[in-house]
């Protein structure tokens, strides 16, 4: 039982002396092992070996070894840093945002006024959109001298622009796009799980004399920590990850000031060629992300 | 409570405002007072304003005359107003084709995802067996991994599979993007049938599949819609897949079709704010019929504490 060849022993005869059951249960898992190993796993392990190549998408059987230097370049690569930066500001903006005001909006959808049952219905809308269209209904709100929120600045006397064109506003843009979409997720999630807390908690905190802050504080708060920690790093991931939003409205413009870095990798791909320089980026862009998760679960752990 | 009732019951027959507040905050309940109702119907109509105010705005454009869209006035007249875009976005050849593709592969793309994710999430309920906690990390720890990386190689690999620049090819991508959440998702709502009645149907001589189909599907209707409307909105509303293995207009979906009416340097903008409005309301319609079960369903997945 204690050393290693008589655990995997034990791993054998386990595996021969299934049951037909358990077979059965295998057999029922299979095609979506099948499918997410070809399309997602042999890609991720082909990516990573391409990152240590000279390969390009015109003709990708033609490659040779460089080991370290697509990473070697990376470091001095300007574009490739701006873009890790606006990626960090992006995420780590838009998520809190989403999370505050998903937040807000939650707490507001408990309270048991008439009519509330509609607005709850109405919240996911926005959610379900595809992103072209969301892109579309803010470039259509931003265009200058006919656009809605123009006419509304231009009679207020602000000053009126294409706000997509602007290096100041066009981050900001993209990250109240992102916000836009994704607080009716943040507000149901979190309204699902403020709907599981037992009343009788309130109940007992009010007799106590516990203000609503208190209350808030002590009893709502500790008790959706685990679906907030989810949502947290799934948006994270999301946003991070996002290509549509950023390549569909500015194309990482203007002068790379929304740059992220798979807009970075889209274009060093599909339109520089560089296959394995992009593979780089997205190898980085892993590393990132896998770690990121993982020091937050584990600190959730330990709380 | 009742004797609460009767004894404010006089003081709100003499119709003044304060009755009036009393008669409102005695409707409302114990804990909602008429100022703090209002405070609650003022936030929410800013956030629903936020939300909602946008989304009008492009269904209100979508029908104006060009002058109407250009004229720089938020509230055009009425005889602005038009159906000529709509007539002009529905009757293009490119966009019916585009809409049909987006059609087939998201209808292909929600009956594969089920097809394929209602038998695992089943298993993974269900059964013991070695490495099953390992299977649900690998479907979860999937969406950690950059999709743009994962896209490089899966070109190369659709490329001699034959698949770039078809149907089948998009399905597969667009099944893999929802595989996961819609597993997790039945798993939770599996995961919630007690596992007696399975025994039960055993006992009167069901083999696994026959339980599957006969008693665990019917009794999670509400999961397994939201899965599929998660697969479809997935596919549906993808650009990026499309956007690298379509290469013609025989497998474009909608959110290219979009582009067909703008250039470089212009934008017909009554057809693309009409387009876009086309492209969402199927979305919207769907989401009409699941949405008294998507707060089940989200509440239902690991956001519960696993």
């Amino acid at each position: 039982m204690s050393t290693q060849s008589d655990r995997s022993g034990t791993y054998v005869r386990e595996l021969l002396s299934l049951s037909k059951e358990s077979w059965l249960g295998y057999a029922f898992l299979a095609p979506v092992v099948v499918i997410m190993g070809v399309i997602i796993g042999y890609p991720i392990l082909e990516g990573i070996l391409m990152s240590f190549q000279e390969r390009s998408m015109l003709q990708p059987d033609n490659w040779t070894w460089v080991r370290f230097e697509n990473y070697s370049q990376l470091v001095n690569d300007e574009v490739f840093r701006t873009a890790l930066w606006n990626s960090a500001v992006l995420t780590g903006v838009a998520v809190a945002f989403q999370y505050l005001l998903g937040l807000g909006l939650a707490l507001l959808l408990m309270q048991k006024v008439p009519g509330i049952q509609i607005f709850r219905s109405l919240t996911m809308v926005t959610w379900v959109l595809p992103v072209i269209v969301i892109v579309i209904i803010f470039n259509w709100l931003v265009q200058p001298g006919y656009g809605a929120v123009n006419i509304i600045f231009e009679r207020l006397g602000l000053p009126t622009t294409y706000w997509f064109a602007d290096t100041r506003w066009a981050m900001p843009l993209v990250i109240l796009m992102h916000v836009w979409k994704n607080v009716p997720f943040f507000a149901i999630a979190l309204y699902a799980a403020m709907q599981s807390i037992p009343r009788d908690l309130y109940e007992a905190a009010q007799m106590d004399g516990a203000s609503s802050l208190q209350q808030f504080r002590y009893i709502t708060l500790p008790n959706i920590s685990y679906v907030s920690m989810i949502m947290i790093v799934l948006h994270v991931l999301f946003t991070f990850n996002n290509f549509d939003f950023v390549w569909l409205s500015t194309g990482g413009g203007p002068l790379q000031t929304t740059e992220v870095l798979p807009t970075y990798i889209y274009r060093e791909a599909f339109e520089t060629y560089a296959l394995g320089y992009a593979a780089s980026v997205g190898v980085v862009m892993m590393v990132i992300m896998v770690t990121f998760t993982t020091i937050y679960i584990k600190l959730e752990d330990f709380n | 409570m009742a004797t609460q009732t009767d004894s404010t019951q006089s003081n709100d027959a003499d119709g003044t405002i304060d009755g009036l507040i009393r008669r409102f905050d005695r409707h409302l309940g114990n804990d909602m007072s008429i100022r703090k109702a209002a405070t609650v119907y003022g936030l929410l109509f800013g956030y629903y304003t936020f939300l909602l105010v946008p989304i009008v705005w492009l269904m209100l454009s979508s029908f104006l005359t060009t002058s109407g869209l250009y004229s720089g006035e938020l509230i055009p007249s009425i005889d602005e107003y038009t159906i000529a875009n709509y007539e002009r976005v529905l009757g293009d050849g490119l966009f019916q084709q585009y809409f049909l593709n987006s059609v087939i592969v998201a209808v292909a793309t929600t009956l594969l995802t089920l097809v394929v994710a209602i038998p695992a999430a089943y298993s993974v309920s269900r059964f013991e067996y070695p490495g099953r906690d390992y299977v649900i990390l690998g479907l979860i720890s999937s969406q950690m991994l950059p999709l743009v990386l994962v896209l490089l190689p899966l070109f190369t690999i659709m490329f001699r599979l034959n698949l770039v620049d078809s149907l089948l090819g998009l399905v597969i991508g667009h099944t893999v993007g929802a595989l996961p959440f819609a597993v997790w998702l039945l798993k939770g709502f599996f995961d919630g049938i007690p596992e007696a009645l399975d025994d039960a149907a055993m006992m009167d001589g069901c083999n696994r599949i026959q339980i599957m189909y006969k008693i665990i599907v019917p009794l999670s209707i509400p999961g397994i819609a939201v899965s599929a409307f998660y697969a479809f909105i997935a596919s549906w509303n993808d650009y990026l897949f499309v956007s690298i293995l379509s290469q013609s207009s025989g497998t474009r979906t909608l959110p290219m079709g979009l582009q067909l009416f703008q250039t470089a340097n212009q934008v017909d903008w009554g057809a693309v704010t009409a387009a876009a409005v086309v492209t969402m309301v199927p979305v919207l319609l769907l989401f009409a019929f699941v949405q008294s079960w998507l707060v089940e369903g989200l509440s239902n997945t690991g956001t519960k504490g696993s």
